[in-house]
């Protein structure tokens, strides 16, 4: 009864009910797509950053991320790769990681060698396809390296060219070894381009001293997404082999705190445009309310009790917002997903958004999270606030509300 | 009697400087500049056994070292098979390295000087730069012990203002012999990060010598390396082609 009563007082003043819908409504949908474009850059600034070089995720030794020295090993690489690839949509590539002095004639440079099987390298690091000069590795290479751009200059090599090679094995001796570059890298990551030689993996095994074993898995697939829901079989897989699981955020933590910075800056926003929608769509109500007066002491005098009003005009703003707030979710959803289809093109130097780790076409991501929060937020806002023309309708008495202008 | 006590203050104020400065302590840089001339001397040239101790394995080396003044040094090792042949040159600044098995000599990047030398617990630093806590550093004794019939000096070395040094603090217990008994590096936040101990102390080249000294890095608990003296010949002419990169890659 009392939400029909509501319902019908709406449309009592169409044209203001409207105004009010469509001011949630906006904002609304405005949070909608704004924080599912967001969503979809920090997703698309993660997977581009992860795809360079560490992988979605990554199995170690314990401690490896703390002090990686070559005794910490993972023992049986091969199996354990296999195993986390039985996960569906996951990639593994094991990888042995070390430091070594480079020299190529009188120049020499400190750098870290990885050595990485190609097959499996393709599948998890986009360094394999940002060779500039030359070629990357391929299955059957043996005394073949790839160096990155900056590495290569400042050694003074080039394709073709040798580079020395020389460091400390698993067992403390000395580790030498003589590599043909083959091709050169441009990931675009200067520090990677600076410091980063790869070479093959048995090989590398061989002249550290490392007998079959690895350093660190890394870990790709599809999506990051799809690595993301893995992680809890990783790690049950992992706990069974005696490694650890660091997922993204324990790969990038700058990364991960770089983009709860711009999440919170960003959620500060949009508290505010909620608190002031909010604002308006009460102080509206409140006006209706003070119009109502006598209509209100009309209805006591009838026997209405005034807590039932106060329901009745709380329902009334409810309905206001469940409207406005769905109206809103269908609008800015169906935005969302038609651009999550197309692509925003964001007219800026495509090198720019490269230097983030962007593509030229960005996607929003409509998630849960990103869906409901605008009107959760919004409809918790304008509830809470009803209570103030509650207070001032159980307030009333029939005689004195009757006689108001 | 109030003017008398007054007197007494002022005497005893102005006195104190003088009553301080009439019983000097030791010269600590003196002490260091000794100690470190009685090790390597003129020249030097000594045969040392170096043990690489991990929890999962331990390895033994043989060298023989050559040192001419207090810039230049020559390391030539001699077994196991697989490391015989490798050696290291420093000359003032620079430091190269031989590996038989590429043929070729190696210039140590700067980047690379605070890695481990040979997988041992010192790194190319500590060859390179032994010199440093002489020069780069404040010296001052801060106490004076007794142990085993001779005095201790403990002398606590800061680095300089702007030295380009990697330690917050390193503190050496040295013997009124000159023989230094240990040498305990603190990092910046002043937390000890490793220690060298002698753990004997014979008579070499007819002088007292650390014969036996352990490095230690003290986060890694049961990690050390040890170098054991056999024999040393000090201040004999040593020819100059020796400190050479021919001779570090074609020894004669």
């Amino acid at each position: 009864m009392l939400a029909a009563l509501a319902w019908r007082n709406l449309w009592r003043r169409p044209q203001r009910t409207i105004l009010s819908l469509v001011s949630i409504a906006l904002v609304t949908a405005l949070l909608v797509f704004m924080l599912s474009f967001q969503n979809g850059v920090y997703g698309a600034m993660k997977s581009a950053t992860l795809r360079i070089f560490d992988g979605y995720a990554q199995l170690q030794p314990h401690g490896w991320a703390d002090d990686p020295t070559l005794d910490r090993a993972i023992e049986q690489p091969r199996a354990l790769a296999r195993q986390a690839e039985g996960l569906r949509g996951v990639a593994a590539a094991p990888r042995v990681n070390t430091f070594a002095i480079l020299a190529h004639g009188e120049r020499s440079y400190g750098a870290a060698v990885v050595g990485v099987d190609p097959d499996r390298e393709q599948r998890i690091s986009s360094i394999t396809s940002t060779i500039e000069t030359g070629r990357y590795l391929a299955a059957g290479d043996s005394d073949a390296a790839v160096l990155g751009v900056t590495l290569a200059k400042n050694l003074d090599v080039a394709v073709g060219g040798d580079v020395t090679l020389l460091g400390e094995g698993r067992d403390g001796s000395v580790a030498a070894d003589v590599l043909h570059v083959v091709g050169l890298y441009h990931s675009g990551v200067p520090d990677l381009d600076r410091t980063i030689l790869e070479m093959p993996l048995a090989r590398a095994q061989q002249t550290f001293g490392m007998a079959g074993a690895a350093n660190t898995i890394a870990l790709g697939g599809s999506s990051l997404a799809v690595v993301d829901r893995a992680i809890p079989a990783l790690r049950t897989l992992s706990r069974r082999a005696g490694v650890s699981v660091l997922d993204w955020a324990a790969l990038e933590p700058a990364l991960r705190q770089g983009i709860a910075l711009k999440y919170a800056v960003a959620m500060m926003f949009y508290a505010t445009l909620v608190v002031v929608v909010a604002f308006i769509i009460l102080n509206t109500l409140l006006m209706s309310v003070l119009e109502r007066t006598r209509e209100f002491g009309m209805l006591l005098a009838l026997g209405m009790r005034p807590g039932q009003i106060g329901a009745m005009v709380w329902l009334e703003l409810l309905g206001l917002a469940l409207l406005g707030c769905l109206l809103g979710l269908l609008a800015g959803g169906g935005a969302t997903l038609w651009l999550e289809a197309h692509g925003i093109v964001y007219p800026v130097d495509p090198r720019l958004l490269a230097q983030f780790g962007l593509p030229t076409r960005l996607y929003p991501a409509l998630t849960p999270f990103s869906a409901l929060f605008g009107p959760v937020a919004l409809i918790a806002a304008i509830t809470v606030g009803g209570i103030a023309p509650y207070l001032r309708v159980i307030g009333l008495t029939p005689a004195l509300a009757m006689r108001a202008p | 009697m109030g003017a008398r006590l007054a007197a007494a203050i002022v005497v005893a104020v102005i006195a104190a400087p003088w009553i301080a400065a009439a019983t000097p302590g030791p010269d600590a840089e003196a002490i260091l500049r000794k100690t470190y001339d009685n090790y390597r001397s003129q020249s030097s040239e000594s045969t040392v056994a170096m043990t690489i101790h991990r929890p999962a394995w331990e390895r033994h080396l043989e060298l023989k070292g050559w040192t001419r003044g207090q810039d230049d040094a020559l390391v030539r090792f001699t077994a196991p098979a697989k490391e015989a042949g490798s050696a290291t040159l420093k000359l003032a600044r620079d430091t190269w390295v031989y590996n038989p098995r590429l043929n070729q000599v190696i210039k140590l990047p700067a980047s690379m000087m605070s890695q481990s030398w040979m997988g041992s617990d010192f790194s190319y630093d500590d060859l390179a730069k032994s010199e440093e806590i002489i020069t780069d550093y404040t010296h001052r004794v801060v106490a004076v012990s007794q142990a085993a019939g001779h005095s201790v000096w403990t002398i606590e070395a800061t680095p300089k203002p702007g030295a380009p040094v990697v330690w917050g603090k390193v503190t050496l217990n040295i013997r009124d012999d000159y023989v230094i008994l240990e040498e305990t590096f603190f990092d910046q936040d002043m937390k000890p990060a490793r220690r060298m101990t002698t753990g004997k102390v014979g008579l070499i080249g007819g002088r007292p010598y650390p014969v036996s000294m352990t490095m230690s890095p003290l986060d890694q608990p049961g990690q050390w390396t040890r170098t054991d003296t056999g024999d040393a010949r000090f201040n004999a002419a040593l020819p100059s082609w020796l400190f050479t990169l021919s001779n570090l890659q074609n020894p004669r």
